[in-house]
């Protein structure tokens, strides 16, 4: 059983993230039941999907009981945290995009540093992944969200094996094959090396 | 390209050579587990029943279903069309499925509103081909702007209703749903919920049936033509109907009896979305109890549910939104004098407002039962003091600059009667552009009332899609009975908040079919408007003065402020130069108009400097004509 929840804004391909790991986890033989929160805006919104891996029925993931946060946007992994529990792991891109609440309203947005003192307070472990950097040293540097796929693979909190999830991108993206496997490969080292996979 | 291709086959099972083009919801083979979403599994379950026609008009959480079919239908050989409304869309499918062959509509829960009309007298003429409403409801108002529980459609129509939990019964309702309809000659609405329709799940598919597309009318007009000596023998046979309707729900296997842990004395009856929650809070209780599952929920088999009341002491009864099987239930149990102690909504247990999670249901349960709950209720509290993210309207956005230059033109003394569509975004600062909105078409017709009671200017906003949905009548009513305000089109030639599908002024159709597109100024003079403009938004200066002019006018004045989405310019548009805008830190002065009087996602303050993000900038230069100290420049 893997409670996986994924935050972010609008337009950062997190839906086409989560169908990945779906497919991942059906062709790796798991039962998987997700859902999808839009909202109204059709870009820059906040943006959070679930994916149950296991025997369960629900699609949401009640509050302070995911497995792991995968993040595409540091303001967001800061909301998520209703969802966290202290043996929660949380990785997260680097990736910052303003809202427009802090320019109008004048409010500020928090340091990293500040970012990461608060998911330390609540989660178990806290990986920084730069996927923007990542997927442009991959040659795509539209795929930060499939270097955050490599991210979330690499922890091993889904039980999916990687080689299902390089044949669920092959088959969501047929073209650029070979960049995006090398953007997943490199999300996939980031924390593979750092956690207990 | 390794062996990803033939992995992907085995997982569709999937035999054709197409790679790159094949489509889950058409080309999986049948046997073979896909990952699909609640709304493609109702297309796929329907294009498996044989359906010779599917119509729609667009509305979260439904909009999948006809965007799945749409492009599938070329291939599938079926017809499909993006209809003006939900109300066209019924007729549509009312039309094909009266003369025999299978149809279906889909819509979001308020559409039903807009098609209710057809859809209750129908159910008097009934139906000879399969007919299947898909209704999908949105508790917790996500993209809506009300949260209706539309079951109450079933109950006042007499309109067999299915409730799927999953996408797996999401696609074997629809089936069944269409097989039920076609024996009882009924219409029968499948309903589902936000969180049923983009669920996303393994289904298991079966195979796609050609079926029947083409028919020879076969007139009966004691059947279907409904004066008022046809429809009073009709009502007799839908009441009839619904009675054999029963019957069916008695044996479905949608409707089943499941033991908890053992099972037990203790009773839940579920429906839709709060059946899951149901499901895993009783497990997560560990308690034993006896589920009864309600898939074909009206007619309520009443042997059934009696049977089931008869056995237990207690009874909670796990639905999101109105107490609809909870009045059933109690109606049956006075009714057969059935002593059961019946818990819901009425005593408290679970809310009749906003979405259901696990948390609530478990909650209910334990008090309901007289357990504890396992609800941790030290679950972190969110910081307060995180900026919050409120959908906004994009970059590039040629609505931004419409709002900007009607506030400039009117200095914002007008009244706004707003509608529904992205541009409802701009109801926040700065642009404030909205001050009354209730339902899709509503600007217009509300304008007229504001116009005659208030002194102030009046400014109806409506949008492409939703003036062709529901706005040309309230124009021709201004027109007629000489309302003086001034209609702004916001044409950005396409249904965006939904998806981005076309409309009738669109030149391009779903796979199947080539469509004619239908002039806007030509419709809008044919209401009998008198003054008519059309300007591009982001030339700010003719906008904000053609606005001046129309506001002079003596009656009703229409300005159409077309400009193409900017997302879908982005996307026509990839490898063009872009002429981006960047910020001259020499010549900018910090006057902030930028941020508090435009508000572009792409300017931002960063360390108190104001900056234009370039990845995010689509080139609109509406914001170089906005900066009062021509510090925002057009890079060459
Ligand atoms: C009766 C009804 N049907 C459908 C919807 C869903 N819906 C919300 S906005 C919208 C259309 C928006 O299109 P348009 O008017 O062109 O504005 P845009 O989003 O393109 O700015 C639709 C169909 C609804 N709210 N009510
Ligand atoms: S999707 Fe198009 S219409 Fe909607 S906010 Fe974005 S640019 Fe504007």
């Amino acid at each position: 059983m893997a409670d996986i929840y994924l935050v972010g804004v609008g337009g950062q391909g997190i839906i086409t993230a989560s169908r990945i790991i779906g497919d991942a986890a059906i062709l790796a033989g798991k039962n998987v039941i997700m859902s999808e929160t839009h909202g109204m805006a059709q870009r820059g919104g906040s943006v959070a999907c679930t994916a149950r891996i296991g025997d369960v029925q629900s699609p949401l993931i009640p509050d302070g009981s995911a497995d792991l946060i995968l993040s595409f946007e540091l303001l967001e992994t800061l909301r998520a945290m209703c969802k966290a529990n202290r043996n929660t792991k949380v990785v997260s891109s680097s990736e910052k995009i303003v809202p427009l609440s802090v320019s109008t309203q004048r409010l500020k947005y928090p340091i990293a540093e500040q970012i990461g003192v608060e998911v330390k307070r609540v989660a178990s472990e806290f990986v920084i992944v730069d996927s923007r950097k990542l997927a442009e040293d991959a040659g795509a540097p539209m795929s930060s969200n499939i270097v955050m796929v490599g991210a979330l693979a690499g922890t091993g909190a889904t039980g999916v094996d990687r080689k299902h999830f390089e044949e669920a991108i092959g088959a969501n993206i047929p073209r650029g094959l070979d960049r995006n496997l090398a953007a997943f490969e490199k999300g996939f080292r980031v924390t593979a090396k750092s956690g207990k996979a | 390209m390794r062996n990803f291709e033939d992995s992907w086959k085995r997982y569709f099972h999937y035999v054709s050579n197409d790679f790159a083009t094949m489509d889950r919801v058409l080309d999986a083979t049948p046997g073979s587990k896909v990952l699909l979403l609640g709304n493609e599994a109702i297309a796929r379950g329907a294009l498996e029943a044989g359906i010779a026609i599917a119509t729609t008009y667009p509305g979260t959480p439904a909009s999948e279903i006809g965007d799945a079919l749409a492009r599938v239908a070329k291939d599938a050989g079926i017809y499909f069309e993006y209809s003006i409304n939900e109300m066209v869309a019924v007729e549509m499918a009312i039309g094909a499925a009266a003369s025999g062959v299978r149809a279906l509509v889909s819509m979001k829960h308020v559409g039903l509103n807009v098609a209710a009309d057809a859809l209750l007298t129908f159910a008097y003429t009934g139906t000879r081909g399969g007919f299947v409403l898909v209704t999908a409801d949105d508790p917790s108002c996500h993209s809506s702007q009300n949260e209706q529980d539309n079951r109450y459609y079933a109950l006042l129509g007499g309109i067999p209703l299915f409730e799927p939990s999953s996408p797996q019964e999401c696609y074997e309702m629809t089936k069944e749903a269409f097989a039920v309809s076609e024996k009882l000659e009924l219409p029968v609405i499948v309903r589902t919920t936000t969180r049923v329709s983009h669920v996303r799940a393994p289904v298991i598919v079966g195979e796609i049936m050609p079926g029947l597309k083409k028919k020879d009318f076969v007139k009966n007009p004691e059947r279907f033509v409904t004066v008022p000596a046809v429809a009073r023998a009709r009502h007799l046979v839908l009441l009839r109907r619904l009675g054999d309707a029963e019957a069916i729900a008695e044996q479905s296997r949608f409707n089943k009896v499941m033991a908890l842990n053992g099972g037990g004395e203790r009773g839940i009856v579920s429906s839709s979305a709060g059946f899951n929650y149901a499901y895993d809070a009783a497990r997560t209780l560990g308690i034993s109890a006896e589920l009864l599952k309600l898939g074909f929920s009206y007619p309520i088999p009443r042997k059934l549910v009696s049977e089931f009341l008869r056995k237990h002491r207690t009874v909670a009864v796990v639905e999101e939104l109105e107490p609809v099987l909870e009045n059933e239930l109690r109606a049956l149990a006075q009714h057969e004098s059935i002593q059961v102690k019946i818990l819901g909504k009425e005593d408290g247990l679970f809310p009749r407002a906003l979405e259901f999670d696990q948390a609530i249901v478990e909650r209910g349960l334990a008090r309901a039962f007289g357990l504890k709950d396992s609800v941790p209720s030290d679950a972190p509290a969110p910081s307060e003091d995180i900026p919050s993210r409120p959908p906004v309207l994009c970059a590039g956005c040629p609505h931004s600059a419409t709002y900007y230059a009607v506030n400039k033109a009117t200095g914002r003394k007008a009244i706004f009667a707003s509608d529904i569509g992205c541009y409802t975004l701009g109801v926040s600062r700065p642009h404030n552009a909205a001050d009354l909105l209730v339902c899709m078409g509503s600007s217009v017709g509300t304008a007229g009332g504001l116009a005659k009671v208030n002194s102030q200017p009046v400014v109806a906003y409506i949008g492409d899609s939703t003036f062709f949905h529901a706005g040309i009548p309230g124009l021709i009513n201004a027109v007629h009975n000489g309302h003086k305000f001034l209609l702004v089109i916001l044409d950005n030639r396409t249904t965006a908040m939904t998806g981005h599908q076309p409309h009738p002024g669109s030149d391009r159709g779903p796979s199947c079919c080539d469509v004619t597109p239908v002039s806007m100024e030509e419709v809008v003079k044919g209401c009998g408007v008198k003054w008519l403009k059309v300007v591009d938004p982001y030339d700010i200066k003719s906008t904000t003065e053609t606005v001046k002019e129309a506001l002079a006018q003596p009656s009703v004045s229409v300005v159409i402020a077309r400009r193409e989405c900017a997302l879908i310019a982005k996307k026509d548009e990839k490898g063009a130069i872009v002429k981006k805008a960047y910020i001259d830190q020499e010549e900018c002065n910090k006057c902030m108009t930028c941020i508090d009087k435009f508000q572009c996602p792409a300017i931002s303050t960063k360390d108190k400097v104001q900056t234009i993000d370039e990845s995010l900038c689509s080139g609109c230069g509406v914001c170089v004509q906005v900066c009062p100290n021509k510090a925002i420049k057009e890079a060459k």
